[in-house]
C-alpha cells in the first residue's frame, strides 16, 4: 500500500511532464509595459501588455519603487482601471517623484520580469474631454457666428491652479473632409465667423495640460447656421456696379471730346514759322536773291497799318518844348506810334542799338548810362511798337544830368537803319526785332568802326558774324571788317548775346541788306532839331559828337541843317531832307518804313530783343536817316544813321 | 596729477552714473500717470516667466537625452541637490502648506539654483563638443538670467502681498534668500569637474524643479485671487 501510495506522485510527475511536454509549457513571456497616464494630475494608471503565457495560467504583478528610496511596493489596485492595469490612488501617488515600475508575469514554471520604466507623474497628464461643449448660433453686425463653449473635464481640478488646460477646437462643415482647428489657449469660449449661409457645421474640442498630451476629441456637436444674405457681398455688388457705370461715362465723355482731351494732352507742336534760309538759294551764291527771297511782299504795311506792327524807325529827337511839341502834333497819324512822352520806363521804348547797354558803356562811358537805362527799358515785350523813342530818349535825355554829353543825347538823332523787314508774323516774333535791332547796331557801329579799330573792339560785339547782312551790306560793314570778319554771304548767325542783347532775325537783315547799302557811312551825327519851320519842316541840326572817342569820326558840319522835315507822306513817315547833298535811296519803301534819305519814320521799328532782358541797346530806333556825313549816304533802309553812335560811345 | 578739467569730468560721470545705478527704470514714463503693476500683473509675469523657464529647461534636457544615452541605471541613482528642501508632493499637502510657506518654498528653489545654473553655463561652454554645447551653452546662459529675474520677480511678488496684507510678515526666509543647498552637493558641484553626465543629471533635475515653481506659482495665484483664469 505504502509503496502504492509513493508512486503516485512519481506517476502524477510523470504524468505532468508527459503533458508538459506535449502542451509545450512554459513560463510566461515578458510582459511590456504599455502606458501610464493620469488625467487629473493626482492619480495614475499603468497598463501592461503580457507576453505570452506559456500556457499556463500567469499572473502579473506590479512593483514599483519610489525615487532615492529602495522600498518596493506593489501595486495596489489592479481593478479599477480594467485588465492588465494597475490603478494609483491620490494616498499612492507623489507628483514630482520618480517611480520605477515592473510587471512580474509568473506562471506555474516561472516568472518574468518586464524592463522597468520610469515615471513621473508630472509628464503623463492627459486629462479627460471638455464637457458640456455647447456651440449658439449669435447675430452681430457682420453677419452671424458661432459661440462655442465647453467645461474642464470634470476631474481636473483647474480652479486651484493645480492643473493649467489649453484648449482646442475644430469645426467643419458637414460633408468636407478637412476640419478647421482653432486653438483657445486657456479660454472657454469661442466665435467662429463667415460662416456659409445655411450650412450645417460640426464642432469638437479638447484640452490638453501646458506640459502633457492632448485629450481625446469631445463627441460632436452639431449646429445649423440659419439662412442670411452676406453683407459684404452686397456691398461688393454694389461697389462693382457703380464703379462699371462710372467707368462707362467717362468712356463716353472721352469719346465725345477725344478731340479737346488730344488737344490738352499733347498739344501741337507748332510749325515752324521762321523761313530761314533758302538753302537753294545759299547754294547758288548769291545773296541777294536770298534775301530777296525772304522777304515777304505787303510788309510793313504801309497804309493805315496799325503802327503796333510795324518796325519802329527809331528816330531820336530832342526838341526843346515848343519843338517837341510841334513835333508831336504833326504826328498825329503817328498817334498810335508815339511812345508816351513820360514812359521812360516802357520798356520797349526803343533804343537805337547803338545804344546798348553795353555799347555804351564801352564807349562813351558816362554818356551811355542814360542810353543804357533807356535801352535796357525798351522793348520788352512790344516788339513791334513804334516808339517815338526817339522822342522819348530825347525827352529822357533831356532830363539826364549827364554832362559829358548831353547835347548829344538829346539831339541825337538815329535813325535806325529799317533793317528790320517787317515779316507777316512780325509780331509774334522777337527775333524779327532782335534781328534788326542788332542790325541796326551793326550798323552803328559801322560807323564807329571807321574810326580806330579799337573802338570797334571797345564793342565786343559777338554778334558781328552772326550779321551776315548780305552782299548788300558790306559796304556798310566796312568798318566792322575788322571785328566783322564774317562774309556777308555767310549764313546768318543769330546771336542772343548777353550785351548785344539782341538778335537780328536773319531775315530781317537780309531784308534789310537787300536794300542796304551804306558804302560810305561811316559816321553819325547827331542832329537836333532845330526848328520847325512854316512848311512844316523839321530842321534839323547835326551835334557835335565831340564825347565819342572815336576821333575819326566824320561829322556832318555843324552848323549845316542837317536836315529839314520835308513832309510827311502817306505811309505815315516823316520825310526829312538834308541840305546836304542827300541821295536819296529807297531801298524799298513799302518794306521799310523809313527811307535811308533822312526818312524818319514815326514807325519806329523796334527790334526788341525781347528775348534778352539785358537788351540794352533797344533798337527802337527808326532807320533814320540822319544821314552820316557821308553824301552819298544812302543809308539804306537800314542805314542807321547816328551821329553819334552812341553805342559806340 | 591729472589736471583740473579731468577731475571735473570724472565727477561729473560719476554723479551722473548715481541714478543709473540706484533706479530702476520706471514702468511708466513720460509723465504718464504712473500706476504700479497690480497683483495680478505681478502674478502673471512671474507665471509667464517661470513657464518660460520650464520650457527652456525641458529643451536642453530632451537635447542631452538625444545626444547623450544614460544608462537606465543611472535613473534611479540620481539625487538633485535641491531635495532638502521639502516640497509639497500633491495638491493636498500644497493646498495646506499656506501662501507663506508657498512662497518661501519657491524662493528657496530659485534660489537654489541660481550657482549651479551659472556653473552649469560655463562648464557647458568650456566642453568639448563644440556644436551641441555652443547652443546649449547659450540657453544655459538664458536659462540661468531668467532664473534670477524670477527670483526678483517673486520677491516682489511676495513684497506685494505682504502689503496688501495677503500674507502675513512672518517670512523667515525674506530675510536670507541664499541658498539652503546642502554644501556636499553643491560642492560637487563647485569642484567645475563636470561632465556630461553631470550635465544630463543637473538639467533633470532643474527640469522638475522648475515645473515645480511654476506650478506652485500658479497655486498661490489662484489662492490668493481666485477669480482670474483659474
Amino acid at each position: 500500500m505504502r509503496r502504492a501510495v509513493g508512486s503516485v506522485p512519481l506517476l502524477l510527475m510523470l504524468f505532468f511532464i508527459g503533458h508538459a511536454k506535449e502542451t509545450r509549457y512554459s513560463p510566461p513571456g515578458k510582459p511590456k509595459l504599455t502606458s501610464c497616464r493620469s488625467p487629473e494630475k493626482e492619480t495614475f494608471t499603468c497598463w501592461w501588455e503580457p507576453g505570452s503565457d506559456g500556457g499556463l495560467p500567469t499572473t502579473y504583478a506590479l512593483y514599483y519603487r519610489k525615487e532615492n528610496s529602495d522600498a518596493v511596493y506593489e501595486c495596489p489596485d489592479y481593478h479599477t482601471a480594467g485588465e492588465n492595469s494597475c490603478f494609483f490612488n491620490k494616498n499612492d501617488t507623489s507628483i514630482w517623484v520618480n517611480y520605477n515600475i515592473t510587471v512580474v508575469a509568473t506562471n506555474a514554471l516561472g516568472s518574468n520580469f518586464s524592463d522597468p520604466v520610469d515615471v513621473d507623474v508630472v509628464y503623463i497628464v492627459q486629462p479627460h474631454t471638455p464637457e458640456n461643449v455647447t456651440v449658439t448660433v449669435m447675430e452681430d453686425k457682420d453677419g452671424p457666428f458661432l459661440r462655442v463653449s465647453w467645461e474642464p473635464p470634470r476631474k481636473a481640478d483647474t480652479r486651484s491652479g493645480w492643473i493649467t488646460l489649453i484648449y482646442e477646437l475644430r469645426v467643419k462643415l458637414e460633408g468636407e473632409e478637412e476640419w478647421e482647428e482653432h486653438r483657445a489657449g486657456q479660454q472657454k469660449m469661442f466665435n467662429i465667423f463667415s460662416l456659409r449661409s445655411g450650412g450645417m457645421y460640426l464642432v469638437q474640442v479638447r484640452c490638453k495640460p501646458d506640459h502633457g498630451f492632448w485629450s481625446e476629441w469631445s463627441s460632436t456637436t452639431y449646429i445649423k447656421v440659419p439662412d442670411y444674405f452676406p453683407r459684404e457681398t452686397s456691398v461688393w455688388i454694389l461697389i462693382a456696379v457703380f464703379s462699371a457705370f462710372i467707368f462707362f461715362i467717362l468712356t463716353w465723355i472721352l469719346n465725345l471730346k477725344s478731340n479737346s482731351v488730344k488737344h490738352c494732352l499733347l498739344p501741337p507742336v507748332p510749325g515752324p514759322k521762321i523761313k530761314g534760309f533758302d538753302k537753294q538759294l545759299l547754294k547758288n551764291g548769291r545773296s541777294e536773291e536770298v534775301f530777296s527771297a525772304l522777304v515777304v511782299p505787303g510788309f510793313p504795311p504801309t497804309t493805315s497799318s496799325d503802327c503796333e506792327d510795324l518796325l519802329v524807325e527809331y528816330l531820336e529827337v530832342y526838341t526843346p518844348e515848343e519843338q517837341e511839341l510841334i513835333l508831336e502834333e504833326g504826328k498825329d497819324l503817328q498817334e498810335g506810334c508815339l511812345k508816351s512822352k513820360g514812359s521812360p520806363s516802357d520798356s520797349d521804348s526803343g533804343r537805337g542799338s547803338c545804344d546798348s547797354h553795353t555799347l555804351l558803356m564801352e564807349k562813351c562811358g558816362e554818356g551811355e548810362g542814360k542810353e543804357e537805362k533807356h535801352q535796357e527799358r525798351a522793348q520788352k515785350g512790344k516788339r513791334q511798337q513804334k516808339h517815338q523813342t526817339g522822342w522819348e530818349e530825347g525827352d529822357v535825355s533831356h532830363t539826364r544830368e549827364d554832362v559829358l554829353s548831353p547835347d548829344m543825347s538829346e539831339g541825337r538823332v538815329k535813325t535806325w537803319p529799317s533793317v528790320f523787314s517787317p515779316l507777316p508774323q512780325y509780331s509774334s516774333r522777337p527775333l524779327d526785332h532782335q534781328g534788326s535791332l542788332e542790325t541796326a547796331r551793326q550798323l552803328c557801329l559801322s560807323d564807329s568802326l571807321f574810326p580806330p579799330p579799337s573802338t570797334s573792339s571797345h564793342l565786343s560785339y559777338n554778334a558781328k558774324e552772326g550779321l551776315a547782312l548780305g552782299s548788300g551790306q558790306q559796304e556798310f560793314y566796312l568798318g566792322k571788317k575788322q571785328t566783322h570778319p564774317s562774309n556777308p554771304q555767310s549764313q546768318p548767325r543769330w546771336h542772343l548775346q548777353a550785351h548785344s542783347d539782341f538778335n537780328i532775325s536773319s531775315m530781317d537783315r537780309k531784308q534789310a541788306a537787300s536794300g542796304l547799302q551804306l558804302p560810305g557811312f561811316r559816321s553819325t551825327e547827331y542832329v537836333e532839331v532845330q526848328r520847325v519851320n512854316q512848311e512844316d519842316m523839321v530842321i534839323l541840326q547835326p551835334l557835335f559828337s565831340s564825347s565819342c572817342q572815336r576821333d575819326g569820326h566824320l561829322q556832318i558840319g555843324q552848323g549845316e541843317d542837317y536836315s529839314k522835315v520835308k513832309g510827311v507822306d502817306s505811309g505815315n513817315m516823316l520825310l526829312l531832307q538834308r541840305e546836304v547833298e542827300v541821295k536819296r535811296e529807297e531801298e524799298d519803301g513799302d518794306r521799310y518804313s523809313c527811307d535811308i534819305q533822312d526818312r524818319v519814320t514815326e514807325s519806329c521799328y523796334t527790334t526788341s530783343t525781347a528775348a534778352s532782358s539785358q537788351v540794352t541797346g533797344k533798337p527802337t530806333s527808326c532807320a533814320g536817316t540822319a544821314m552820316p556825313v557821308q553824301e552819298e549816304m544812302v543809308l539804306a533802309a537800314n542805314g542807321y544813321v547816328d551821329q553819334n553812335i552812341t553805342s559806340v560811345h | 596729477m591729472f589736471s583740473l578739467p579731468v577731475w571735473v569730468a570724472v565727477l561729473a560721470l560719476v554723479y551722473l552714473d548715481f541714478p543709473i545705478r540706484v533706479g530702476t527704470a520706471a514702468i511708466c514714463a513720460h509723465g504718464q500717470e504712473c500706476h504700479a503693476p497690480s497683483l495680478a500683473d505681478l502674478f502673471d509675469r512671474v507665471i509667464q516667466q517661470s513657464s518660460r523657464v520650464h520650457g527652456i529647461s525641458s529643451e536642453l534636457h530632451s537635447d542631452y537625452e538625444q545626444y547623450f544615452f544614460p544608462s537606465k541605471n543611472h535613473i534611479g541613482k540620481r539625487k538633485c541637490h535641491t531635495y532638502s528642501i521639502l516640497t509639497p508632493a500633491d495638491k493636498e499637502n500644497a493646498q495646506r502648506l499656506g501662501r507663506e510657506e508657498l512662497t518661501e518654498v519657491i524662493l528657496r528653489l530659485l534660489g537654489a539654483w541660481g550657482d549651479p545654473l551659472s556653473q552649469l553655463h560655463r562648464s557647458m561652454t568650456q566642453d568639448q563638443n563644440q556644436d551641441f554645447n555652443h547652443y546649449s551653452s547659450n540657453k544655459a546662459l538664458e536659462m540661468s538670467d531668467m532664473v534670477h529675474e524670477l527670483r526678483s520677480g517673486v520677491t516682489k511678488v511676495a513684497e506685494k502681498m505682504k502689503l496688501l496684507g495677503v500674507i502675513s510678515n512672518a517670512l523667515g526666509y525674506m530675510s536670507s534668500p541664499e541658498s539652503l543647498a546642502p554644501s556636499s552637493v553643491s560642492s560637487s558641484y563647485e569642484r567645475g569637474d563636470f561632465n556630461s553626465i553631470d550635465h544630463h543629471d543637473l538639467l533633470y533635475c532643474f527640469r522638475r524643479d522648475s515645473n515645480k515653481v511654476k506650478n506652485y506659482l500658479r497655486i498661490l495665484k489662484c489662492t490668493t485671487l481666485p477669480e482670474l483664469d483659474c
